[in-house]
């Protein structure tokens, strides 16, 4: 009984691994070189006119609890080009609602390129696994609105929100009643606690590495510059970096290689969040000219 | 969801949960008093002002204390998830329904219900409001034919924390040396899965700082040795908090055993959902008692009973003294026929008092100011 039970679960995993791990990549996409200043690339350039678009079909993220029952976003298209120094990647996907307001039940709109730090072993696609990086570009439509109109806060959610005052915010001055921020910032958590979500930071990409599902962990840098807009019922999202940096733990990219990518989005209009979210089903492959 | 089986003894029976059973050295625990409470919301603010004045906190009330049968914090917070679950019997003392664990829908860890954005905007929403309408010549009878009482609550840290079980990042964690339930607050990316999960809508999201938070059940106090800042600062002295050992572990002298497991008066707030919550009420002896068997299972009535015999009933009688009495934790407690007594766990004497007040009658004429005494505040 346990050996045929044993047997069972060795077929399943290979079955898992075939199709979701090391098997064929479904969609390739080319990363065309041109003559342009890819590290000033926008989101609207005539550059993106005249690349190839690559339709990389998502599904929901059936590997863990909670797995979203649907997802709103089913396919993104992917477009890149180099010019030998900087890459950058051009995401166009239909969202009829647009999710940039920061509230108690509110969830971002997002969207994430994910890349294995080494391909020799390709780490499992699903967000890497124990000593098998992955590197994630991640943004959040909550960012670009931070960065376009000022960081959202509890005022700006809730205009009308009354307090009497906050611990240590004196409106008069004088022996005791000066606090430094730090001080202040005693009464606030998850800055006190230096949560990365919280502390400050120049652009709307996050930079992140995994090593399996529930261990992302913010990076240190910012490598990665964005720009992102939502018009007509379409995000469109450009990521753009340096091909090679000087942290071994990022993605490095070079002409003439073939590198594995995978996609999530998140449809905040839907509450996807974390694991409820779009996924590509399998590493992608982008081969840079 | 693979689950596994862990053992609840709210419920008689085993249990499904996410994790296997693994239980803390001491559990964090507080008895409630309802029919004490008047609402006058000082815990709230004791809560408030201790740990959740920041910026991104405004709206979180780690203690509330809403009015039965119609307010909630976030409104609709139990009708929500009770009307999702479906039938909730009992046999005897087994419950004989599903936990949200069990009735999770395919693809979920945990049967939820999500709380609106302006559900949280109304703390104190049905304050005072009863349960129907009172006629002409309607007369007072117990329990009462309409009828309101108040019940204040805080996170319950649960032995099986729906939180904790829904948290994919691993960001929220109970602690071995005393059963409190934490969410790192370095750790958590603000997926808010636990403020979906939790059954008493007790993890809140602070947008300030984008991540989630929850009643910290005072650890640091806890720490040195005293009970929490809502039971200490209880106007009413309904409450009292402690440790609580698991039934067969029980230990008569330790004042919340006594209560929950020797006499059974202090029950769980509905122990149907399967968290195995840490907070224990003794039920208001003036609600209808099917109404009661709702919210705190199977054993309402005989805790009415033993309630309503309580004044011939010493060792309660100087148990309920002892609520409000001292702020130290106490380990046991002793009542003779004058006095209750609270110890600390070397057995040191930490509080004592009198059973009953001592009654002083003073004379309507005072003799040393040649004044009359008014009976006016
Ligand atoms: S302080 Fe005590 S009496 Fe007042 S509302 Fe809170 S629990 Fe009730
Ligand atoms: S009451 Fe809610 S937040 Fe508190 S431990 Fe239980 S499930 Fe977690």
């Amino acid at each position: 009984m346990i050996r045929k039970i044993f047997l069972v679960l060795a077929i399943a995993l290979a079955f898992v691994q075939g199709a979701y791990g090391q098997g064929k990549p479904f969609v390739e996409i080319t990363s065309f070189h041109k003559d342009a200043d890819v590290s000033k690339v926008g989101i609207n350039d005539d550059v993106w006119k005249d690349v190839a678009s690559y339709k990389q079909p998502l599904q929901r993220q059936f590997l863990l609890e909670p797995k979203p029952k649907d997802v709103g976003v089913k396919e993104v298209h992917v477009q890149s080009v180099n010019d030998g120094r900087f890459i950058a990647f051009r995401l166009t996907w239909k969202d009829d609602t647009k999710d940039d307001t920061l509230k108690i039940t509110n969830f971002s709109d997002a969207a994430a390129i994910q890349f294995p730090v080494s391909s020799d072993p390709l780490p499992e696609y699903f967000m890497g696994e124990p000593k098998k990086p992955v590197h994630i570009l991640y943004w959040k439509a909550w960012r670009t609105k931070d960065q376009r109109d000022g960081t959202q806060s509890v005022n700006t959610s809730y205009p009308n929100m009354t307090i009497d005052m906050y611990t240590f915010d004196y409106k008069v001055t004088g022996t005791g009643t000066d606090k430094t921020q730090a001080q202040k910032d005693m009464f606030i958590p998850g800055r006190a606690a230096l949560n990365p979500i919280d502390s400050a930071h120049k652009e709307i990409i996050e930079e992140a590495s995994a090593e399996g599902p529930g261990t992302l962990k913010t990076k240190p840098v910012e490598n990665t510059v964005g720009d992102a807009q939502w018009q007509n019922g379409t995000w469109t999202l450009v990521m753009r970096r340096p091909m090679t940096v000087a942290d071994k733990e990022s993605v490095q990219f070079k002409a003439g290689e073939r590198k594995p990518i995978a996609f999530a989005v998140w449809e905040g209009h839907h509450m996807e969040g974390g694991g409820r979210k779009a996924v590509s089903p399998a590493w992608a492959e982008v081969m840079v000219q | 969801m693979q689950m596994r089986k862990v053992y609840n003894w709210q419920l008689g029976r085993n249990a499904s949960y996410i994790y296997p059973q693994v239980r803390p050295q001491k559990q964090w625990a507080m008895v409630f008093d309802l029919n004490k409470c008047i609402a006058c919301q000082t815990c709230s603010l004791a809560c408030k002002t201790t740990w959740t004045s920041g910026k991104g906190q405004e709206y979180m009330f780690w203690n509330n204390v809403e009015t039965k049968p119609y307010g909630g914090y976030p409104v609709g917070w139990d009708m929500g998830i009770l009307s999702k679950l479906g039938p909730q019997e009992w046999h005897g003392e087994k419950y004989a329904g599903k936990t949200l664990f069990e009735a999770a829908e395919k693809d979920e860890k945990i049967l939820q219900h999500i709380a609106a954005d302006e559900d949280w905007a109304h703390p104190n929403i049905g304050e005072d409001e009863i349960a129907g309408s009172i006629n002409k010549g309607d007369w007072l009878t117990l329990p009462h034919r309409v009828w309101m009482f108040y019940l204040p609550r805080t996170c319950a840290h649960c032995t099986y924390p729906a939180c904790l079980a829904a948290c994919p990042r691993k960001a929220i964690y109970k602690r071995p040396e005393d059963g409190i339930v934490l969410i790192d607050q370095s750790r958590c990316r603000g997926y808010r899965e636990c403020v979906r999960a939790c059954p008493y809508k007790k993890p809140m999201f602070n947008v300030e700082t984008r991540i989630s938070e929850k009643c910290i059940g005072c650890y640091p106090k806890v720490e040195q040795g005293l009970m929490t800042q809502c039971v200490t600062n209880c106007i009413g002295r309904i409450r009292l908090h402690g440790y609580l050992n698991t039934p067969e572990k029980a230990v008569k002298e330790n004042p919340i055993d006594y209560l929950v497991h020797v006499r059974k008066l202090a029950l769980p707030l509905y122990p149907q959902f399967g968290t195995e919550p840490n907070i224990y009420y003794i039920p208001p002896i003036h609600a209808p008692v099917s109404y009661l068997e709702q919210m705190f299972g199977p054993g309402v009535g005989t805790a009415v009973r033993t309630y309503k015999n309580i004044p011939n009933d010493q060792t309660l009688k100087g148990l309920l003294v002892l609520f409000g009495s001292m702020e130290k934790i106490l380990s046991s407690f002793k009542v003779d026929d004058k006095l209750a007594y609270g110890f600390d766990d070397k057995g040191n004497e930490i509080v004592k008092v009198p059973v009953t007040e001592p009654m002083f009658v003073r004379e309507f004429f005072d003799s040393k100011l040649k004044v009359f005494r008014q009976n006016t505040p």
